[in-house]
């Protein structure tokens, strides 16, 4: 479904990304991980096209990604969860599902439950103002935000920052639901141990590369491993 | 009192104008110093139509959406180059091209149509509401700029893009993420500065007359008090320009221009200094 | 910086002999001498502000302002105090020096961003302006005030005019060399790029700003009072923004902010643009604005720094690698190996 093949990209002259090449297959839930400043973000921000590709290609479902602005990658059905969220803090969670919308207004009625149903405590708060939501909640909405869209793809980049460790569970079951309905799944995180139960298969990032790419069995079962790729946990 | 309906009317006039400055600089992170000038042109074209013998309602509309056109020609052309950049390089830029443009429109302005002025008379100077004396100039301009703040809120609550317009203000990145085609929404953005610019050139034309060299103090108006109402905040900006608008009118009334302009500007430099909300932030 | 101190003077010194020797070529002409008189008081202007708002980001778009306030102040003290010519002058220049570090201040105190400031300082000019044109029996009103015998006499000795200007300059330049020739260049350098951090290294960033908007002021208000006394005359509109603050804004552009000659350079280019555009009548000001765009889309940094990468290129292509460092580190300082 989706195809990077050497992809380099970064901010003014200095390239983050460096030649990272992956693949996600339909139904898949695939994790990126790595260190603080590996490229994550940036690899994100390059698909989605919140950053321009310097060089190399990004296909989805055959298509070329690269090169399309923003709100086209998104029409194509791709959703992208910020790490900064991005949400409208002045207007309502309602309002801010509802602009979730917006590409694809069709339907929306039907989504806005279905997202309801898979984030109750959101519906409690339907009316209340974004910007004085908690984190967990922000965190929430961001993700069912990305989901009014009807994405065929969700990235999530590092969705567990700022949660407690029951909330982080809570978000993963979530995303697992999702999974099972169909929705391909592509996060970067730091936080290793989530990320592994959910996932079949792994990328590590290191300084803009990919040091390593295989089975998330293989990094779960190999204390070893981890602590060569990602230090730890 | 006439004096307080005058000023509210000067205030709706204020906002007209800085209320599309906050839209620019809310959607496209630049500050347009060229808005007095195309303003001006509005008012120009709505004026050289009618000595042209054309309909004066068809004037005005062709003088509103000439300005609207200059202002959606400026996005296209000359801030192009400014959009490539971010945050305070694309301001600066912006700033000495828009000002720069500015003093062409200026120079184009004042000597191709130095005699040619805005100048819309109505048959009576003024009019006896519920025993108050009022000028016509005063209800007319009045009802012309809610109108078009009406038509302005119903585009902004009721329609798709209003909608996007108002969460770009709050957050770009995120509006992108939702879908937004924020460059598009950004042009359409101008062009509607550009005919709340034509609306006000209109009102003036009422109020006195509009002249070709008016361009820079209609921009600096706009300006201060796109800042005082805070440069991210419509409603700030609204309830600055009504509060100038009736500064303005109660010192004309009692005191001499220069007083007013002193006391007016002096009201908003204190408003800035105790509160900096109206602090302008940079564009992330 | 190591470079020696006669590396350092080498330009100031070079400009001070070229512009010297100009009225020997238009000495005759008192049209020309105003001219380049005026473009000297433009250079000064630029200098002060290049030192605001190139180096320490402060817009103040209030130079008219500062300068009237050194023009009507002189005027006023001979006139209604009768005190002496230079001591007027220097209270003028004082009170010009303390508004500007005052402004200064209270922006810095408070936070307020570039943008802000600009328009502060905007409304600010507005309202002198304004009380220049309202407070008729002190200064005229739009009438304005003829300044002869008010002053040093500069009105009737355009020569001397000149030359009194000339040291102005000279010494501005040489001040702006010397002060970031020392340690305090690098302070300002790091105030320049990011004043957090500068502030986090230890750098009083607000006595800095504070103390540049305090001493670019204080030339401005002397430059403003000298100007009253060669001009022979004074009216609110002769420091209006259009007349003061946008010629130095699209000066220093046009030279390059932040570099030691580019207030001068872009002083004497505005002069001679504006007398090429002169015959155009009613469309200078058409003019002007399509030169600032064109200029600014071309040439981003001003006429200097262009001038002095491109001789930079040559003159470091010519030495050893290990020296083109110390060749960047020129053309950083705003040194250079010619103009």
């Amino acid at each position: 479904m989706l195809e990077v093949q050497d992809l380099w990209a970064g901010y003014d002259d200095v390239a983050v990304v460096r030649g990272v090449s992956l693949r996600v297959a339909d139904g898949e839930a695939i994790a990126v991980l790595g260190p603080n400043g590996a490229g994550k973000t940036t690899l994100f921000r390059s698909l989605v096209g919140l950053v321009r590709p310097k060089k190399g290609s990004v296909r989805f479902e055959g298509r070329p990604l690269h090169g399309l602005r923003p709100h086209e990658v998104v029409r194509q059905g791709v959703a992208y969860v910020a790490a900064e969220r991005e949400l409208f803090p002045q207007l309502t969670v309602l309002e801010n599902l509802e602009l979730g919308a917006y590409a694809r207004p069709e339907g929306a009625r039907q989504r806005l439950e279905m997202v309801f149903e898979l984030f109750p405590r959101l519906a409690e708060r339907r009316g209340q103002r974004a910007g004085t939501l908690s984190g967990g909640e922000q965190q929430m909405l961001a993700i069912a935000r990305a989901l009014m869209a009807q994405p065929k793809l969700l990235l999530l980049d590092e969705p567990s920052t700022g949660l407690a460790p029951r909330l982080v569970a809570e978000l993963y079951r979530r995303l697992e639901t999702l999974r099972r309905q169909g929705v391909t799944i592509l996060l970067a995180e730091q936080q290793v141990g989530a990320a592994l139960g959910l996932c079949s298969r792994v990328y590590v990032l290191k300084d803009g590369g990919v040091a390593f790419e295989g089975e998330a069995a293989e990094l779960r079962g190999s204390a070893q491993l981890r602590m060569a790729y990602l230090g730890g946990t | 009192m006439g004096v307080v309906l005058d000023g509210l009317v000067l205030g709706l006039q204020l906002a007209l104008l800085s209320v599309g400055v906050v839209f620019v600089y809310g959607l496209g992170g630049v500050l347009n110093l060229a808005h007095g000038q195309v303003a001006v042109a509005g008012g120009l074209v709505a004026a050289l139509l009618l000595q042209a013998k054309v309909n004066p309602v068809l004037s005005g509309l062709g003088g509103v959406l000439a300005a609207g056109l200059v202002a959606l020609l400026l996005d296209r052309t000359l801030l192009q180059p400014a959009y490539r950049r971010r945050g305070e390089e694309r301001l600066l830029l912006a700033l000495i091209l828009t000002l720069g443009t500015s003093f062409a429109l200026d120079g184009f302005f004042t000597f191709r149509y130095p005699n040619v002025a805005l100048s819309l008379r109505l048959p009576a100077p003024s009019v006896e509401v519920a025993g108050i004396t009022v000028r016509t100039a005063s209800l007319a301009v009045g009802a012309l700029s809610l109108v078009t703040f009406g038509l302005l809120l119903v585009f902004l609550k009721g329609t798709r893009l209003g909608k996007a317009i108002r969460c770009i203000i709050q957050n770009e990145a995120g509006a992108w993420l939702c879908g937004v085609d924020v460059d598009r929404a950004r042009t359409v953005t101008l062009f509607l500065s550009g005919v709340l610019a034509g609306v006000a050139a209109l009102g003036q034309g009422f109020f006195s007359y509009l002249g070709p060299d008016m361009g820079p103090e209609f921009t600096i108006l706009a300006l201060i008090v796109a800042v005082v109402g805070g440069v991210r905040s419509l409603t700030g900006t609204f309830l600055a320009s009504l509060l100038l608008g009736m500064v303005n009118a109660a010192l004309s009334y009692w005191v001499g221009t220069y007083l007013t302009w002193i006391a007016l500007l002096a009201v908003a430099v204190a408003t800035l200094l105790v509160r900096p909300e109206g602090l302008l932030a940079y564009w992330p | 910086m190591s470079v020696p101190w006669t590396r350092q003077v080498a330009p100031v010194v070079a400009v001070a002999a070229v512009l010297a020797a100009v009225p020997l070529v238009v000495g005759d002409s008192p049209y020309q001498m105003r001219i380049a008189t005026l473009m000297l008081v433009l250079a000064c202007y630029a200098v002060a502000f290049n030192l605001l708002f190139g180096h320490t980001n402060q817009l103040f778009l209030c130079v008219g302002a500062l300068a009237s306030l050194g023009g009507y102040l002189s005027v006023i003290l001979v006139r209604d105090l009768k005190l002496a010519s230079p001591a007027a002058l220097g209270l003028a220049t004082v009170a010009a020096a303390a508004t500007g570090g005052f402004l200064s201040y209270v922006s810095v105190r408070r936070g307020f961003g570039v943008l802000f400031v600009g328009i502060v300082t905007l409304a600010v000019s507005l309202i002198v302006h304004n009380l220049l044109l309202g407070l008729r029996d002190l200064t005229n009103g739009e009438t304005g005030i003829v300044t002869r015998g008010l002053g040093m006499g500069l009105g009737d000795h355009p020569l001397r005019a000149y030359y009194v200007l000339l040291a102005v300059v000279v010494a501005s330049l040489a001040a702006y060399r010397w002060l970031f020739g020392s340690r305090h260049g690098a302070a300002l350098h790091a105030l320049s790029e990011d004043e957090v951090s500068a502030e986090l290294s230890g750098i009083d960033v607000t006595r800095y700003k504070v103390a540049c908007a305090t001493g670019a002021s204080a030339l401005v208000g002397l430059v403003g009072a000298l100007y009253a006394d060669l001009n022979g005359f004074i009216s609110p509109s002769v420091y209006a923004v259009g007349h003061v603050d946008i010629p130095v804004l699209v000066a220093l552009l046009l030279g390059g902010m932040r570099t030691l000659l580019g207030p001068v350079v872009g002083a004497a280019l505005f002069s001679v643009v504006d007398e090429l555009v002169r015959p155009f009548g009613q469309l200078t000001v058409l003019a002007y604005g399509v030169l600032l765009v064109a200029l600014f889309l071309l040439f981003r940094q001003g006429v200097v720094p262009v001038v002095q990468s491109a001789l930079g290129r040559r003159v470091s292509a010519l030495r050893a690698p290990s020296s083109r460092t110390a060749a960047k580190e020129e053309v950083a300082g705003g040194t250079e190996a010619g103009r």
